[in-house]
C-alpha cells in the first residue's frame, strides 16, 4: 500500500543540487513531499537527509520510489556532481528509471507562464564572473519551456550586449522544478535519456611543462 | 559483581587451579593449559568475582580459516546457575563474529543435557557424534555447530583517481570492481582534480553494476555501505559520498563513512582472513607515504610519520618526467632501471641523517631527492654529457626505496611488532619488493603484501573496514557527514 501516491501514474522522487540541496516527492504534480538546505557548500554533508526528509514527508519508503530525476546542471561542478551521484546510485539500488532534467529548462518552465514576449532567458550564476544561460520560447502543450539554442556560459557584458532586451529569469532550481517538469516530459513521452553533467567547460587545466631547477 | 576480561599470564596459576576443582581427574594438565592459553590462535576470558577466579572459556580460531571452536567453558561450583556460563558463551560468540569466523563449533558430553539445552538456545545444532569420546566412562560427545551470518558490506572508494566498489561478507571476499581515470591523467603528468570527479561521475554506475554481478547479489541484499569521506581530494570524494548517501536512503541500510588509509591496512584482512595485530604498516602511493604503528585496526591506529612533501609515488612521476619517462613514473622507473647500477649515483636519503631523528625520525621527504636528480640531469645535458638513464633510474629508485624500508624497519624494531604490512600502488615496485621482502627476512619480521588489486586504492578494502565496524557492533555514521581531505588516521570512522 503506497500511502502518499495518488492514482497510479509514477512516483517520482527528484533531486537538485545546483544552488543548495533539495529533494523532491512527486505525484500528479502535486509536491507530496519537499525538503531543501540552503548552504552552498553542504551538498555532501546534507544530501541524504533531504531525500529522507522528502520521503518521511511524502510517507514513503525508498522501496515505493518508481523512477528518479536529477539534475544535471548547468551549476557548480562540485555540488551538482553530489546530488547525481545519489540520484544516479538511488536509481541503480531500486533498478527503476532514472530522468536527467537541465536545471535552466526546470526553472523556465516553472516561471514560463508569466511573459507574453516571444523569447526569454534563464540564467544561473557559472562563477568566474560568468553565467550560465538558456534562451527560451514559450511553452509547449504540456507547460514544458521550449528552449532555443544550445546552453551557453556567457560573461555580463556579451550577455548584456546580446540579450539585454530580454526578460530574464534567475531564480535557481530546486527539485519540485525538476520533479514536475520530469513527471510531464515523461507523460509527453519526451526522453529524458542523456544522464551527463552539464559542466559547459573543459576542466580548467594544461599539460604541464618541464621546468628547470638549476640556474 | 563478576567482571569478565581477557586472560593474562598472571591468571594462569588460579586457570590451573580452577581447572583441577571443576574437571578433576580430566582436568588438562598445567602444561597442556598454558600451552593452549598462550597458542597464537586462541583467546581466553576470565570471569573474576573480585579477585577470585569463579570461570573462564578458550576460543580457538586459526587465521583465515572463517572457523572458530570453543575449546572450553567453565564456571566454578558455587557460580553455577548465575547465568555466568551463558555470559561467558555470548562474549565468545561476540569475539568470534568480530573474528570473522562463519561458523563456530563446540563437544560436549551426550550425557550433560543441561549444556546441551543452553548451546541450542544459543543457536548450535549437532551435526555429529564421537562415540565413546569420553574416556573411562564411554560417554559419546556430541559436535555442535553454530552459523554465523557475517554482514554483507559494499564500499565506495572515491578519495583519488580510482573509482572502486567492492563487496565483501565479513572477511570474505567477494568482489572488487575498479574504473581508473589514469589514462586520461596521463597527459597532465598527475591526478588533476577536476578530472578525476567528472570520471568518477561516470564510471558510477558501471562500477557498482560490476561488483554487483561478480558477488552474485542485488543491492538489497546488502546489509550495510561503507564509503571513503577522507583523506582525499574533497571533489573526488563527494561523488562517493553522494552516490553512498543516496544508496542508503533507496535501501534503507545504515551508513559507515571510513578512513581510507585505516582501510588500506584493514586490506589485509580479506587475504588472510584476519587481521594480525600489533602491526607496522607502510602505505605508499601517488598520494600517501605514511608509517602507522596498528595497535588495534579499530580503536589505536598511530601515524608513526609521513611525508612532509611529495609523496613517494608522485617522486616517481616527478622523475620520470625529468627523464623524458611517460606516466604513471612507477612502472617505467622500474623497467629504466632493469640492467642499472643502483649504485652509480648516490642521491639523498631524505631525513635520514642523525641531526633529523630527534624531529623527523619516521617522516619521509623526496622532494629534495628529486631536485637532486633534475640538477644532476641538467648538468650533464649542459655539459653536453649523455646521461645512463637506466644508472639514474635505478640509483633514484634505490634512494626511493632505501629510506622507505630502514624507517619501516626501523619502526618494527623500536616498536618490538614483528610484523610489516605494505600498502598503496608503490607495492607494485619491483625493488620495493625485493628489498622488503630481503630485510624483512633478515631481521625476523614478517611481511604481509596483500595482491595488487588490493593494495592500490579499492573499494573492497573500504567494504572491510565497514564489515569490521559492523561486526564490533559500532554505531553508523548516520547522514550528515560529509567529506574531510586530510583527516587524520586516528579518526577510523566520522560519526
Amino acid at each position: 500500500m503506497v500511502s502518499g501516491k495518488k492514482g497510479s501514474w509514477t512516483l517520482i522522487l527528484a533531486i537538485d543540487t545546483t544552488s543548495g540541496s533539495s529533494a523532491a516527492v512527486v505525484n500528479l504534480g502535486e509536491v507530496l513531499g519537499f525538503s531543501v538546505f540552503d548552504d552552498p557548500f553542504g551538498h555532501a554533508e546534507n544530501i541524504g537527509q533531504a531525500i529522507e526528509s522528502a520521503m518521511s514527508e511524502a510517507k514513503v519508503t525508498g522501496s515505493e520510489i518508481e523512477a528518479v530525476a536529477i539534475s544535471r546542471g548547468p551549476a557548480s561542478y562540485t555540488g551538482l556532481r553530489v546530488g547525481m551521484a545519489a540520484g544516479l546510485a538511488f536509481a541503480t539500488a531500486r533498478e527503476i528509471p532514472l530522468l536527467g532534467v537541465v536545471s535552466l529548462d526546470a526553472v523556465a518552465s516553472v516561471h514560463g507562464a508569466g511573459f507574453t514576449e516571444e523569447n526569454w532567458l534563464v540564467t544561473s550564476d557559472a562563477k568566474r564572473g560568468e553565467q550560465f544561460v538558456g534562451i527560451y520560447s514559450g511553452l509547449n502543450d504540456v507547460g514544458l519551456a521550449i528552449r532555443e539554442e544550445q546552453l551557453q556560459v556567457m560573461k555580463p557584458e556579451d550577455l548584456e550586449n546580446a540579450f539585454g532586451s530580454l526578460p530574464r529569469i534567475s531564480e535557481p532550481c530546486d527539485a519540485r522544478a525538476v520533479g514536475v517538469y520530469a513527471e510531464k516530459a515523461a507523460a509527453a513521452g519526451i526522453k529524458l535519456d542523456d544522464l551527463s553533467a552539464l559542466y559547459l567547460r573543459s576542466p580548467d587545466v594544461t599539460p604541464s611543462s618541464k621546468k628547470r631547477v638549476s640556474g | 559483581m563478576i567482571d569478565i576480561r581477557f586472560a593474562i599470564p598472571a591468571d594462569y596459576d588460579a586457570l590451573v587451579k580452577l581447572e583441577k576443582e571443576i574437571f578433576e581427574d580430566q582436568a588438562w594438565s598445567a602444561s597442556t593449559m598454558v600451552a593452549d592459553l598462550e597458542a597464537l590462535h586462541t583467546d581466553y576470558l576470565v570471569a573474576f568475582n573480585g579477585s577470585e577466579l569463579v570461570g573462564y572459556a578458550g576460543l580457538a580460531s586459526p587465521a583465515g580459516s572463517f572457523q572458530a571452536d570453543i575449546n572450553t567453558i567453565a564456571v566454578s561450583k558455587p557460580q553455577r546457575k548465575s547465568g555466568l556460563g551463558s555470559e561467558l558463551m555470548q562474549r565468545l560468540i561476540e569475539l568470534a563474529t568480530r573474528g570473522g569466523a562463519e561458523e563456530m563449533f563446540l563437544d560436549v558430553r551426550a550425557d550433560n543435557l543441561g549444556a546441551i539445552e543452553l548451546y541450542k538456545k544459543f543457536g548450535f545444532e549437532q551435526i555429529d557424534t564421537r562415540k565413546a569420546y569420553y574416556q573411562p566412562e564411554r560417554v559419546d560427545a556430541l559436535v555442535m555447530r553454530k552459523a554465523i551470518d557475517q554482514p554483507l558490506v559494499l564500499g565506495i572508494e572515491t578519495s583519488c583517481d580510482e573509482t572502486g566498489v567492492g563487496i565483501v561478507k565479513g572477511n570474505r571476499l567477494l568482489s572488487n570492481a575498479l574504473n581508473s581515470s589514469m589514462e586520461i591523467h596521463a597527459r597532465y603528468g598527475g591526478v588533476v582534480p577536476e578530472v578525476a570527479a567528472r570520471a568518477h561521475l561516470e564510471a558510477l554506475q558501471p562500477t557498482i553494476d560490476t561488483a554487483l554481478s561478480e558477488a552474485g547479489i542485488k543491492l538489497e541484499d546488502i546489509d550495510a555501505i561503507a564509503v571513503t569521506n577522507g583523506p582525499g581530494l574533497a571533489g573526488a570524494l563527494m561523488v562517493g559520498i553522494g552516490a553512498a548517501k543516496g544508496l542508503a536512503a533507496a535501501i534503507e541500510k545504515p551508513l559507515y563513512a571510513v578512513n581510507h588509509l585505516v582501510g588500506h591496512v584493514g586490506a589485509d584482512i580479506l587475504e588472510r582472513g584476519s587481521l594480525q595485530t600489533p602491526s607496522i604498516a607502510l602505505l605508499v602511493s601517488g598520494g600517501h607515504t605514511s608509517l602507522l604503528l596498528v595497535n588495534d585496526l579499530l580503536d589505536n591506529v598511530e601515524l608513526l610519520g609521513e611525508t612532509i612533501d611529495d609523496a613517494a609515488g608522485e617522486a616517481f612521476d616527478k622523475v620520470a618526467r625529468i627523464l623524458g619517462l611517460p606516466y604513471p613514473g612507477g612502472p617505467e622507473i622500474d623497467k629504466a632501471a632493469l640492467g642499472g647500477n643502483p649504485d652509480a649515483i648516490r642521491f639523498p636519503r631524505g631525513l635520514s641523517l642523525p641531526k633529523d631523528m630527534a624531529e623527523h625520525k619516521y617522516d619521509f621527504s623526496f622532494s629534495g631527492l628529486k631536485t637532486a636528480v633534475a640538477r644532476y640531469v641538467e648538468k650533464a645535458e649542459d655539459n653536453g654529457e649523455e646521461i645512463n638513464v637506466s644508472d639514474v633510474a635505478a640509483s633514484f629508485r634505490e634512494a626511493v626505496v632505501d629510506v622507505l624500508v630502514t624507517k619501516a624497519l626501523k619502526a618494527c624494531e623500536e616498536y618490538g611488532v614483528p610484523r610489516l604490512i605494505l600498502g598503496g600502488g608503490v607495492t607494485a615496485n619491483a625493488r620495493l619488493r625485493e628489498l622488503a621482502t630481503q630485510k624483512c627476512s633478515q631481521a625476523g619480521i614478517e611481511l604481509r603484501i596483500p595482491r595488487f588489486s588490493l593494495c592500490t586504492d579499492n573499494g573492497a578494502m573500504i567494504a572491510s573496514l565497514g564489515a569490521q565496524l559492523v561486526m564490533a557492533g559500532r554505531e553508523p555514521s548516520g547522514n550528515r557527514f560529509g567529506a574531510e581531505s586530510t583527516m587524520e588516521v586516528s579518526k577510523v570512522q566520522s560519526l
